[in-house]
């Protein structure tokens, strides 16, 4: 992956860049700091995931110096039509963050010294509870309440325990809209962790520790069902509409999109989105469960080109910077950390890490950043190979 | 032959009349009459020969010119049938003389008639009350209810692309109507009517979806058919042949296994109302949505509710805006004290027991009753799907004995025997084809024995319990098209 990018390759880049009608921020972005990345080797979520979790967070300088004392949200990811699942096989074992994985992040940074832990999720437009949500696929919330001290759940689709949304702006001013209303718990957290999946997303191309925050919008203001000019009080609807689509817009008491010309196709806004959420509500750890995962997406059900597959990367990926460790969980799943529209797996969509990139968060070029634990050559599970097997033994048959 | 719980209907739309009603339909061709003309030649009755059907289903009366010349075309065809040992169901309705058409129906040899409004004191035939769903009289004198307007079952093509709040699809089914039934008119056969979409020919699985949709839940569907298949059958095409004989074979598949005659509804949560006037609404809208937030359920009429048995509930819904009688009233709160919820709508007069902490969003407002709890709705018209969710969500998916996954387009309804020893999940699957994987069904209490039965499989399947890391075990189901049932055995 330290491979010097070809001349084609820097035109392509560019040019799918400059090709983007709106990155205002480009003269005034900061420029992007070094990441740390830790990756380990974790086959199971047996007795091995708290000490490679515990060893990778070591490898990054320790979670002490990152949450002791210190309020810490942590996105996890339950995104997905919860009552259709891969096969037999679990949620946890294919789209969503595994619960062991939430525990143990959870019991280590209570170890670590945090004062407090909220884990934080908007799930796929649903007003219940996350305590609901877990128990409806069969979890134990309690196990993860109980990991650590001071530990408590949110939906963030809504209100929830606040008593007013939270205003985060981007600080370039924004590619899609200048900033976003979200969930109290995103502002108040001294610490924000996005706790994501090692996989594939329909649209985007992939979904890790960036496109996690992307869940972090509240659907009250965000989904199919939100209010006209103001939040409504339950959550309906998913965030396709407002958010892939503009087929709506958000409530009117939301910042709004801030150019109504703007393409109205997901593989543009999406990537812009997750960019400058990342932006406004900034990761100070990225943690990617590739223990298990899935080949395709969540909503590729049945989709013939990206047939889905429950697998066993057995990976861990932690890191300080979102972009940085995005670039390694992607080049760890066979991809080019550098590719951009029009190459795996940006087939049809912008990268959201190159975008990242040109907003200053961080790195891409995994040369640039520190990359510690297990050689990627070591632990590289190619998604694509996976699905190309798939492919040809359907032929075959 | 009377008529009776074993009978199984057919419409026959044949003769003048049926012609007359029809041809100002959008889509009426000379072909359309030509097969209801031809349905009336009794050598048509080879289609029920060898079938579960034994009642047709002529009409008979509407107060058109046409009556007569009905009443006489059809003469040979009821002949014939009667032979044969059919019943022969004579519907009026419409502006029709009833006195006249029923001393015709008699003296013609029908075995009932089926009529809204009420029946002559004297009618010396058997009278079928049929009516909408919320006129039935449920009271009737009438081993048989007739509910006029039921709806073709399955996924609306129009809601396809919007679904369901839920994300799972929206479905069509007769499921909520037929239950209501069966809760106020118990011991009595309930039939309801409803055609298939005219314009184009139905797939043998909508059909057999058709017959499902009601048997499943201890109805019969009066069977309808399409122009196209009656054209075809009458012409005794093969394809139309093989569909009528999936159709009928799902008839005879519930005729042996007939759980819903036997058996108890099952569920966490009663829904008690009298379903009449402006608490149909919102009764029907629970238990039409309750299944769709995978919800098992009982159906209590409120005049019974007094008498009923509450044990193994969790909650109770009292839909109506009527507070209960002090009886009723008593008895609920007595449940509540005994660590049930107990959901009420807002006009509930001097709520019981103290205000307690709960989602903000909630509609319901909880107040702690001894054990238990008291949940107050805080809006007069509550939106039905919120008000479906919430009591989920106050119930907690703690408490799922059962979940459903890999099957956005299925609904189940659980019943037990009167010991408790088996129980029945019946599984209806409203897209009328297998999903991608096969469903996958959580027991929280893994069962000595599970089988599925389905007319789709050549015998019962033995399943295999899958344990789960957290407790209770799953089933991995074969597809399942239209219907099955997992039997548990303890």
């Amino acid at each position: 992956m330290n491979r010097e990018l070809t001349r084609r390759e820097v035109l392509l880049g560019a040019g799918a860049l400059m090709a983007l009608p709106a990155l205002p921020a480009w003269a005034t972005a900061p420029v992007p700091q070094a990441g740390r990345v830790a990756v380990a080797k974790c086959k199971t979520y047996g007795p091995e995931l708290l000490p490679a979790l515990s060893k990778i967070f070591d490898q990054l300088g320790g979670l002490d110096r990152l949450v002791k004392g210190k309020t810490v949200a942590v996105k996890i990811n339950l995104i997905g039509v919860r009552s259709q699942r891969l096969g037999s096989a679990l949620m946890e074992d294919t789209f969503w963050t595994h619960p062991h994985v939430i525990g143990s992040v959870v019991h280590l940074m209570g170890k670590a010294g945090a004062r407090r832990i909220r884990v934080v999720e908007g799930p796929w437009s649903s007003p219940e509870t996350l305590e609901e949500v877990m128990l409806s696929m069969n979890w134990k919330p309690q196990d993860i309440l109980n990991a650590a001290g001071n530990v408590e759940f949110e939906n963030t689709n809504y209100l929830g325990r606040g008593k007013k949304y939270a205003r985060l702006m981007v600080p370039s001013g924004g590619l899609i809209y200048p900033g976003y209303d979200l969930n109290h718990s995103y502002e108040d957290c001294d610490v924000f962790v996005s706790c994501a999946k090692l996989k594939e997303h329909a649209a985007t191309g992939v979904t890790l520790s960036m496109k996690n925050v992307y869940g972090s919008t509240p659907v009250t203001i965000y989904g199919e069902g939100a209010g006209v000019d103001e939040p409504s009080i339950r959550p309906h609807g998913g965030r396709g509409g407002t958010f892939h689509f503009a087929r709506r817009m958000p409530s009117k008491s939301a910042p709004q999109q801030i150019d109504m010309s703007l393409p109205k196709d997901a593989g543009y806004r999406i990537p812009r989105i997750v960019a400058e959420l990342c932006t406004a509500r900034p990761v100070h750890l990225a943690i990617i469960d590739g223990v298990k995962s899935a080949t395709g997406a969540e909503t590729n059900y049945g989709s013939p080109n990206r047939p889905q597959a429950a697998i066993n990367p057995g990976v861990l990926i932690a890191g300080t910077n979102c972009v940085a460790t995005d670039a390694v969980a992607m080049a760890v799943m066979g991809f080019d950390p550098m590719a951009v529209r029009g190459t795996a797996p940006f087939v049809s969509s912008d990268s959201m890490q190159q975008l990242g990139e040109s907003l200053g968060i961080g790195w891409r070029d995994p040369s640039k950043n520190e990359v510690a634990g297990a050689p990627i050559s070591e632990v590289v599970f190619s998604y694509t190979a996976v699905r190309d097997r798939i492919l040809a033994a359907k032929k075959k048959a | 032959m009377a008529l009776s719980t074993e009978s199984i209907p057919m419409r026959w739309p044949a003769g003048p009349l049926d012609i007359a009603r029809r041809k100002n339909e959008k889509g009426f061709t000379a072909d359309t009459a030509e097969v209801l003309g031809k349905w009336l030649d009794p050598a048509t009755l080879a289609v029920v020969k060898g079938t579960p059907v034994n009642s047709l289903v002529v009409s008979w009366a509407e107060g058109l010119p046409e009556d007569a010349a009905q009443q006489q075309a059809l003469k040979p065809l009821i002949e014939k049938g009667r032979q044969a040992g059919l019943d022969f169901v004579g519907v009026i309705e419409g502006k029709a003389d009833r006195t006249a058409a029923i001393a015709a129906a008699k003296s013609a040899g029908l075995s009932a008639v089926a009529m809204d409004g009420d029946a002559p004191a004297s009618a010396g035939i058997a009278v079928i009350p049929r009516n909408g769903h919320t006129q039935m009289r449920w009271t009737a004198n009438s081993p048989v209810m007739g509910v006029s307007n039921g709806v073709w079952p399955g996924i609306p093509q129009e809601m396809v692309p919007t679904g369901g709040p839920t994300s799972l699809p929206w479905v069509n089914s007769n499921a909520a109507v037929v239950r209501i039934a069966r809760a106020l008119a118990p011991g009595k056969s309930v039939w309801i009517e409803f055609d298939p979409p005219q314009g184009a020919a139905q797939p043998a699985e909508a059909y057999m979806l058709a017959v499902a949709d009601t048997a499943s839940f201890g109805a019969g569907w009066v069977i309808s058919l399409d122009d196209a298949l009656r054209a075809d059958l009458a012409a005794n095409k093969q394809p139309a042949v093989d569909a009528w004989k999936k159709v009928t074979g799902m008839v005879t598949f519930f005729q042996q296994n007939k759980p819903a005659g036997t058996y108890r509804q099952t569920g966490p949560l009663a829904v008690v109302s009298d379903f009449a006037g402006p608490d149909w609404f919102p009764g029907e809208e629970a238990v039409n949505l309750l299944p769709r937030v995978r919800e098992p359920y009982r159906v209590i009429a409120r005049s019974r509710a007094a008498s009923a048995s509450f044990d193994g509930l969790q909650a109770v819904y009292y839909v109506d805006q009527e507070p209960p009688e002090p009886l009723l009233r008593q008895k609920l709160i007595d449940f509540a004290k005994g660590g049930g919820t107990l959901f009420v709508p807002s006009k509930w007069p001097e709520p019981e027991g103290s205000p307690t902490e709960a989602e903000p969003y909630f509609l319901f407002s909880l107040r702690a009753l001894g054990k238990g709890r008291l949940a107050v709705c805080k809006a007069d018209r509550p939106n039905s799907y919120d008000t479906v969710e919430d009591i989920q969500t106050i119930l907690s998916h703690r408490n799922d004995q059962l979940r459903l996954y890999n099957a956005p387009s299925m609904n189940f309804y659980c019943q037990a025997s009167a010991q408790g020893e088996r129980e029945v999940i019946h599984l209806l699957n409203y897209s009328r084809r297998p999903g991608s994987d096969g469903p996958l069904l959580f027991v929280k209490k893994p069962h000595r024995r599970a089988r599925l039965v389905s007319p789709e499989l050549a015998a019962p399947v033995e399943l295999q319990w899958a344990p789960q890391e957290a407790g209770g075990a799953e089933l991995s189901l074969p597809g399942i098209a239209v219907y099955g049932a997992v039997e548990l055995e303890s």
